[in-house]
């Protein structure tokens, strides 16, 4: 009595779990994460070949256009194009065809298909992902009605022969299992059915004891008395496990597909949906990718089957079983760091278990090209200094992150070399001294002072300060030399650090510390003197909020991986809009901009330009911390910013400067995205002046080799280089002004 | 409430936004043809006494003029977010504007269209520095400088600022 009583509580109990869980699961689709979608408009800066390639990215094929949407034509240059129905961040938008020309630099001209006007056009956001909470999961879900009919009836045929007949146990495939297994002398046979599998999958551990077997049992039958074959069908081949990628897991079919053959699951043939299908008896078992021939055979018996059960003619079974395995490597969109980020930013305003509920569209900054350049510049130039390496088979990490200064978008994060790393996401977690990508920030307080300019001469000299613990610190510069007089401009391009230890003392580390906190940096720094040669321990993803300040004129911008997060209806739960705060006052930025521009040309960051498109004016700063343990660089073009570090992950020596081991990558990334020159605005207080890079002194560039364009408060006393006699008067310098003034009148 | 709000210009600030459409493009601006590893972007230098003088044709200008201007591209966003504003939906004509800055994140016209909208939802202080940036990026152009001085004296009055907003509003580009 009281046994039965027990036993009646467990199946209630179970029933419960099992509804309320699958009721969670089965009706609700994780978060979509989408790309940013490419913006076309006459003068962007797209090719039709790259143009191409963003449209095959996003399977839309060559064909007659006319016969429905995802079909494109291609006549030369001119592009006819069938565009999806696709929803946005702010509109949907439906199926439309328009026509496209475009030429070997950028996009020429746009047009509707009838002939109307058609001034921008975006194409479809590209889903990187879903955000399942658990574990390290990925899947992509499929619709029921997406469902190829060979998977369907193949999953069954092969997993579960009477899925339609049973209610989640089959006793008659039990029996032919144990007498199959029995006759062989061990297990060849499993009697699980698709739903035990599934209940497995969701509920229960992977021990063999007759207890979970029981209870799976319960709940597979519970799940049948309360869902349509179809639910758990559909379920099941969302839910199943395919294979592994690193930490990530692939489930389902959907990604399945992805992940083996790079496209998606309505295109199978019945040759890769056979090896997927054989993969689900044993997915490290099957690794086509480790052990192809075990896979080629496991496929081919597969199609077998399907020839024998009339799925597939006999003939076609035949030669499907001729066919190679055809795999591809993953499609370049996985993109595990950057996801990272999203996460991060969602759970700030959601609960993980809102992020696997019904079907959230988020839409993110994330530029795949962009994604793609970051990675393999870093990849590539790491494999090339692992062999400079002092450190004998060392293998050196980086991370990149890449925004858009102006809107805080960020359009990459690459956490490390390899994609399937640990799962230790540098670029976000890995805080390390920063080394002199702090010195911005004292060449800052000190023009916003207003007592020194570029042009002012501070000593590069020896310093010995007795710390509060008794010690002395004695600070050297990086090649032991010392420089004397020098102007700010240079101390800072050629990275000095016994001036800018002198100078910030000066200033005094207070002032210093709230000039950092107003640029972005979140926590406090420790105020000791060691902090101006850069102490300080920051991630990438901090560098990069800092330094944005720096890139668009004093305005701090708030970094934003997500835009908007959507519900399943398409309307905006909450967009993240652009978050502005003037931080620094832009005339001071302007000045310092104009001395992080001469980095690159004058100072530590010389090596950059070989690597960068002829002309291309950038700016930027180089960052070496102590014992060269982490080598950093941090800079910026007219368009994009980004920050690289490379290191070690056990934090040894790796005798690389900033400029021999995070510069290359740096200048790599910026070289493959379309830079603009670095071209800010003169602010109206302030004119630009040539000085002499080594003395100070006011001259121009046919009188002194080393004159170099700072900008400075209008009207400046600059002591004139008395060897430049004809050295203009501040009035007569209208700089760059008068050039673009010029090139309009002689246009 | 859309209707109401006193500070919303937008047929005003679209009609200088058309007007100025057919002015020449400053937008994007060229990367100036400098040779890797000379000195990027040098000021034109002004004449040492040996070069020629600056041509009769080009007396130097006191304030070289210059002019921003929408895009055709940027243009039809900021009509659709106008459209999208008077239907009161105020996220969708911010995302729009969030296109069109991101094809010309420095056209100050741009971020006084922004400056707006967000006066519009009643973020005074987002508006504030909408119109901050805009005047930064105007240096120069005193018709953009003139519209988002009157932005800044909008948003400034929207926080109580009075003596500000009266600062901002005589100021020589705003008259």
């Amino acid at each position: 009595m009281l046994l039965a009583a027990i036993a009646a509580i467990w199946i209630v109990h179970l029933d419960r779990t099992v509804t309320r869980e699958f009721q969670g699961r089965l009706w609700s689709v994780p978060a979509h994460v989408y790309a940013a979608p490419l913006e076309l408009y006459a003068g962007a800066t797209i090719s039709a070949n790259d143009l191409e390639l963003e449209l095959n990215a996003l399977h839309y094929r060559r064909g007659d256009p006319a016969s429905g949407p995802g079909i494109y034509r291609r006549t030369g240059n001119a592009f006819d194009l069938h565009a999806r129905r696709v929803r946005f961040i702010d509109e949907q938008r439906d199926a439309e065809r328009v026509s496209i020309h475009a030429d070997t630099a950028s996009i020429t001209s746009m047009r509707l298909a009838d002939g109307g006007d058609l001034p921008v056009f975006r194409l479809d956001p590209p889903v990187i992902g879903s955000l399942f909470p658990v574990h390290g999961e990925d899947r992509l879900i499929v619709a029921p009605a997406d469902v190829p009919p060979l998977l369907r009836d193949g999953i069954k045929l092969i997993e579960d022969r009477r899925f339609d007949e049973h209610r989640g146990v089959d006793v008659y495939g039990v029996l032919r299992a144990t007498w199959a297994n029995l006759r062989a002398g061990h297990v060849v046979q499993g009697g699980s059915t698709l739903t035990q599998q599934l209940v497995k999958n969701y509920f229960l551990s992977d021990e063999q004891t007759f207890g979970r077997k029981a209870t799976e049992a319960v709940m597979a039958m519970r799940l049948e008395a309360h869902y349509a074959k179809q639910d758990i069908l559909v379920a099941y081949l969302n839910e199943v496990y395919l294979g592994q990628d690193g930490a990530r897991a692939i489930h389902g079919f959907g990604l399945g597909s992805e992940y083996y053959f790079a496209k998606p699951l309505g295109e199978l043939g019945p040759a890769e949906l056979a090896l997927l299908i054989g993969l689900v008896k044993g997915p490290s078992l099957y690794d086509p990718r480790k052990h192809p021939e075990r896979a080629l055979a496991r496929r081919n018996l597969v199609l077998k089957e399907f020839g024998d059960a009339h799925l597939i003619d006999a003939a076609a079974a035949g030669r499907e079983a001729a066919s190679p395995l055809g795999l591809r490597p993953p499609g370049g969109s996985y993109v595990p760091a950057y996801l990272d980020l999203v996460r991060r930013d969602l759970k700030r305003d959601y609960a993980e278990a809102d992020l696997a509920a019904a079907g959230l569209s988020v839409y993110t900054s994330l530029d795949l090209r962009a994604q793609a350049s970051a990675q393999r510049a870093l990849s590539r130039n790491l494999q090339k200094l692992d062999l400079k390496s002092p450190v004998r088979g060392g293998h050196l990490e980086g991370a990149v992150i890449v925004v858009e200064p102006s809107s805080g978008d960020v359009v990459a994060v690459v956490g490390g070399r390899e994609l399937d790393t640990s799962g230790f996401d540098r670029a976000l977690d890995a805080r390390r001294p920063i080394g002199s990508l702090v010195k911005p920030a004292v060449y800052l307080t000190a023009l916003e002072s207003g007592r020194y300019t570029a042009a002012t001469l501070i000593e590069d000299a020896p310093i010995e300060l007795k710390l509060a613990d008794g010690s002395v610190w004695a600070p050297q510069n990086f090649e032991r030399q010392v420089y004397g007089q020098v102007p700010l401009a240079r101390a800072l391009a050629e990275s000095m650090n016994l001036a800018t230890v002198r100078l910030g003392l000066d200033l005094g580390l207070p002032k210093v510390g709230a000039t950092l906190e107003r640029l972005g940096l979140e926590s406090s720094p420790a105020l000791n003197p060691s902090m101006l040669l850069g102490t300080v321990e920051m991630s990438p993803l901090e560098v990069v909020q800092v330094y944005t300040t720096l890139a668009d004129g004093g305005f701090r911008t708030r970094l934003r991986a997500v835009r908007a997060v959507l519900d399943e209806h398409g309307q905006p739960l909450k967009s993240f809009k652009v978050q502005v705060e003037a931080a620094a006052p832009p005339a001071a930025v302007y000045q310092l901009d104009r001395m992080l521009m001469l980095v690159p040309t004058r100072g530590t960051a010389r090596g950059a330009a070989a690597r960068l498109p002829p002309g291309l004016v950038v700016a930027g700063k180089t960052g070496t911390s102590s014992d060269t343990r982490d080598s950093w660089f941090a800079g910026f073009t007219g368009n994009y910013l980004s920050v690289v570090w490379v290191g070690y992950d056990d934090n040894r020596e790796t005798g690389l400067t900033g400029a021999q081991g995070a510069l290359p990558v740096w200048a790599d990334t910026m070289a493959s995205l379309k830079p603009v020159s670095f071209d800010p605005v003169v602010p109206d207080q302030v004119e630009d002046r040539w000085i002499g890079f080594d003395d100070g002194l006011e001259t121009n560039p046919t009188c002194s080799s080393d004159a170099v364009v700072i900008g400075v408060p209008k009207d400046s006393p600059l002591p004139l280089n008395p060897k430049c006699a004809s050295a203009p008067s501040p009035h007569a310098t209208p700089g760059d002004k008068i050039k673009e003034w010029l090139k309009r009148i002689v246009h | 409430m859309v209707k109401t709000h006193r500070s919303l210009t937008l047929p005003a600030a679209l009609g200088t936004a058309l007007l100025l459409a057919g002015c020449p493009s400053p937008w994007p601006r060229p990367s100036p043809p400098s040779n890797p590893g000379t000195i990027p972007a040098p000021p034109s230098a002004p004449a040492p006494a040996s070069a020629p003088p600056l041509p009769p044709a080009a007396p130097r200008p006191p304030s070289p003029p210059r002019e921003n201007h929408l895009s055709p591209a940027t243009r039809s966003l900021v009509t659709q977010a106008h459209r999208l504003l008077a239907r009161g939906d105020i996220d969708g004509a911010s995302s729009t504007l969030d296109r069109a800055l991101r094809i010309e994140p420095m056209n100050p016209l741009l971020w006084i269209e922004l400056g707006h909208v967000r006066l519009t939802e009643g973020d005074a202080h987002q508006a504030e520095v909408c119109a901050r940036k805009a005047l930064a990026l105007a240096s120069g152009d005193h018709a953009a400088q003139a519209e988002a001085g009157r932005v800044l004296a909008d948003a400034l009055r929207a926080q109580g600022r009075n003596p500000e907003a009266q600062e901002v509003e005589s100021r020589a580009y705003m008259h």
